[in-house]
């Protein structure tokens, strides 16, 4: 498999103390990659890790072939990796449309195609492409979000907990959504709290303790994994 | 009283000092929302604005109606000066210390103003205006003047902000800055153009008023509360918030004449400022709470 | 004599050294300490000096007055009066950022400076209140100075001492940690909108104190030694200058401001008078100049706070590297 995104034995935290440990993970293209992991795993923490939210001491991240270790969150989205945050993703005060352009600002040209095809993918927000994206429900405004970095025509999509808070309806809307995503040959890396579920729909996961690597393999692999299920999963 | 009387002696002269107050307050609500701190230099840019409109009408001999725009693109771009002379180097600490630098740029503007152009009142043109007859409505020629000059730059801003590509730049940093970091808007573009209008707009506040009444050193210090009640009071962000919030303190200072004295006029201001604190900070347009 | 003639220009300075280091001890607590932009410290000033001068002055027609109190109970009535003055204030905006403080702070000085200006029953307005008592006043000159300098001086060491004792107190420690994480204090049970009414209110308090003492040693005030801003700015600039939160730091940096600004008066008096006044405004713009540089390259101060730990700002946005 060649990734298309590689994280390897990175070490970092937001401050003086480290958080990762030496952290290496793997995305390839059309692919869905998981994150889970307990409480405090460094699960967010990876996945900004990527995207330079992180002061990192020690590994590296290329994305496309390109070192971005270190990058400003500008430079990379530039790079062509795409980043959903948990919270405030959207731009509330705007109109869903407006969203999307802000999510298409830094192309050139003409973006009316990735408009179309997010529109596609989510028909719920054609109809309200002119209402304030802050008055839609939960579950419509995490699909904004994931519209607005759709707009980019990434690479690499990271979303992070993109289920959370949503009812199972929009959950599996999402995980349903990413899948087509993932067809058109993007590489998705998500971290996940509902770790059967994301288990479940993903190919690959990597499942992190205490800042660290513990477990990884396919979906099915994780989920029949006894050590994992012990971790966590509840049973 | 008659409601002629009424709208001539109170609610015209409310409306004309209201839209100046407005101009203000527009600029005032950028510069909360986008920069995250207050701004109390606003006051006095004002002031400079307003006289350097006076130094395009005495040096180089505009008349006074064209000295306007003169006057905004230099304060414009005097406030890009001194946000990157000063400002910019506060930005990783606590936005509070701006506000003290702001503070501190007040004073100096205002010192500049009083070694150039000295501390007595000056006037654009000389000469009385006659207020013109309008259906009964007693309106001077230069009140026309501001009010469509207020209603124009409200439209254009608001045009740029809805249509154009940075201003939907700037509606987004305010809305949701690390957001608009993440997709890439420029912080460096979007701070000079908030400082590049947010200048205008206070060298055009400036200005009016001293059409409207005279020009003193002082005359920007005066207006910095009404005009911080203002924004404060349409709702921090909300660019027709800033617009309500200035036209209401204009005829509220004015009609204040009628139930206080009035040397305490200026304070009507600071009442409904300390009125909004209490009972609903946000604002008329729920704007942000800082 | 002559020895004590040359020494009344230091005695003079000296004198305001002391009343300005109670109004900078007074914004120490309350901005070293707790954090709170006041921007409108010249209105607390004004309401202690105009306290203590009605408290203690004879009657004049058409006005409030003649309690003919002695001095020390005007001092006190002027400390008592400011704290007063304060609470409100705080109640309403120690709920909001800093920012609201200082506008509305600035509101307050601009409120009391249009009273003062305007209302003849209380205040006299523009003629202000005059025959305020001056303590030792019947000495000659001046021992008087000396006198009054050695009172001045006792004020301002009885409020240093009073903060310092605070400062290395539970309260004063508590106060810093408010400061300096709000949301750790909060959680760790801390009343935190109490313990900032609170130094808001005492630190107002000594800037009532400076105004009183500032009224008696003119014998007089009005309206016009409240400037809109200059007084407020100046303190403003001692106590950054000379170290927020440290109170040997702020006296210092009272002693620096006052000599400069002092020596650049009686420099521009020197000046031809073609240049003179405008040399006048130009003492202000380099005050502001040294603010900003200070701001800068040591925000702060020449005397740091001595305990001070790195300011821990959880609401600091990592995107910000560029």
């Amino acid at each position: 498999m060649s990734a298309i995104l590689a994280m390897t034995q990175l070490r970092g935290g937001y401050s003086e103390t480290d958080i990762l440990h030496g952290v290496s993970i793997e995305v390839a293209a059309h692919e869905i990659v998981a994150i889970v992991g307990p409480n405090g795993a460094g699960k967010s923490t990876a996945m900004k890790a990527i995207f330079g939210l992180l002061n990192v001491r020690a590994g590296s991240v290329v994305a496309n072939g390109v070192d971005i270790t270190g990058w400003s969150p500008n430079r990379i989205v530039q790079a062509g990796v795409s980043y959903v945050p948990q919270v405030d993703n959207i731009f509330g005060e705007m109109t869903v449309h407006e969203n999307l352009e802000m999510g298409a600002f830094l192309r050139k040209g003409d973006f009316s195609a990735s408009a179309d095809r997010v529109y596609q993918l989510f028909p719920d927000l054609k109809a309200k492409r002119k209402t304030l994206a802050g008055s839609l429900s939960g579950g419509q405004r995490q699909m904004v979000a994931m519209g607005r970095a759709l707009m980019l025509d990434p690479k690499i999509l990271l979303l992070d907990e993109p289920t959370a808070g949503l009812s199972p309806k929009y959950m599996e809307q999402i995980f349903q959504i990413s899948r087509d995503v993932r067809d058109s040959g993007v590489a998705i890396l998500l971290v996940e709290q509902h770790a059967k579920q994301a288990l479940a729909f993903a190919d690959r996961g990597y499942v992190l303790a205490a800042g660290g690597n513990r477990h990884h393999g396919t979906g099915r692999e994780l989920l029949a994994d006894r050590a994992v299920a012990e971790m966590f999963l509840g049973g | 009283m008659e409601m002629i009387s009424f709208l001539n002696f109170y609610l015209i002269p409310g409306i004309v000092i209201g839209s100046i107050y407005a101009l203000g307050a527009i600029g005032l609500t950028l510069i909360f929302s986008i920069m995250r701190h207050a701004h109390l230099a606003h006051g006095d840019m004002a002031a400079l604005g307003a006289f350097l409109a006076l130094a395009g009408i005495t040096t180089i001999g505009l008349p006074a109606y064209a000295a306007l725009p003169l006057a905004v693109i230099a304060t414009g771009l005097i406030a890009i000066g001194i946000d990157k002379l000063f400002y910019s180097h506060l930005r990783t600490r606590p936005k509070i210390l701006t506000t003290i630098s702001t503070l501190g740029i007040a004073l100096m503007i205002r010192s500049v103003v009083q070694i150039v152009w000295g501390v007595d009142t000056r006037l654009y043109s000389n000469g009385i205006s006659r207020p013109q007859n309008w259906f009964g409505l007693k309106i001077k020629a230069v009140e026309m003047y501001t009010l469509s000059a207020v209603v124009l730059f409200v439209v254009a801003l608001v045009l740029f902000l809805t249509k154009s590509k940075w201003g939907k730049a700037m509606r987004a940093m305010s809305d949701n800055r690390n957001l608009a970091l993440l997709s890439g808007v420029d912080n460096n573009k979007v701070v000079a153009l908030t400082w590049l209008i947010s200048g205008g707009l206070c060298a055009a506040s400036g200005y009016f008023l001293g059409m409207n009444t005279e020009l003193k050193s002082m005359m920007g210090w005066n207006i910095l509360l009404p005009t911080f009640a203002a924004a404060i009071l349409g709702g921090v962000g909300k660019i027709e918030g800033a617009v309500a919030g200035g036209l209401i303190i204009g005829i509220v200072e004015e009609l204040s004449v009628m139930v206080i004295p009035s040397e305490y006029k200026a304070l009507s201001a600071f009442a409904i400022l300390l009125l909004v604190l209490l009972v609903r900070p946000r604002g008329l347009f729920k704007g942000k709470i800082l | 004599m002559d020895i004590l003639a040359t020494l009344n220009y230091p005695v003079y300075l000296a004198i305001f050294v002391c009343i300005y280091g109670c109004l900078a001890i007074g914004l120490n607590v309350q901005w070293g300490y707790a954090g709170l932009f006041n921007a409108g410290v010249a209105g607390f000033f004004a309401v202690g000096a105009y306290t203590s001068a009605i408290l203690t002055s004879p009657d004049v027609e058409d006005r409030l007055g003649g309690f003919d109190l002695p001095v020390p109970v005007g001092i006190a009535g002027a400390m008592l009066m400011a704290a007063l003055v304060a609470w409100p204030i705080g109640k309403i905006c120690l709920r909001f950022r800093g920012d609201y403080l200082a506008i509305v702070t600035i509101g307050v000085a601009e409120a009391i400076r249009l009273v003062a200006r305007s209302e003849d029953w209380l205040t006299g307005s523009t003629r202000g209140v005059n025959d305020v008592p001056r303590p030792f006043g019947s000495l000659p000159y001046a021992y008087s100075q000396l006198a009054f300098l050695a009172l001045a001086a006792a004020a301002v060491v009885v409020v240093y001492i009073l903060v310092e004792r605070q400062s290395v107190s539970p309260w004063g420690r508590m106060m810093r940690a408010i400061r300096d994480n709000e949301d750790a204090a909060a959680a760790m049970g801390k009343n935190v909108p109490q313990r900032r009414l609170q130094a808001f209110v005492l630190g107002a308090a000594f800037m009532g104190l400076g105004g009183a003492l500032y009224a008696h040693l003119g014998r007089s005030i009005t309206p016009e030694a409240i400037d809109p801003m200059i007084s407020s700015f100046l303190i403003w600039i001692m106590v950054i200058l000379g170290g927020s939160g440290n109170n040997r730091g702020v006296l210092l940096g009272v002693l620096v401001v006052w000599v400069i600004w002092s020596a650049s008066e009686f420099i521009t008096d020197l000046l031809p008078t073609a240049i003179s006044l405008q040399a006048k405004y130009g003492r202000i713009f380099v005050i502001g100049l040294v603010l900003q540089l200070v701001l800068r390259f040591r925000p702060e101060g020449i005397l740091p706070e001595p305990l001070s730990k790195p300011r821990v700002d959880l609401g600091k946005e990592v995107t910000e590297r560029v």
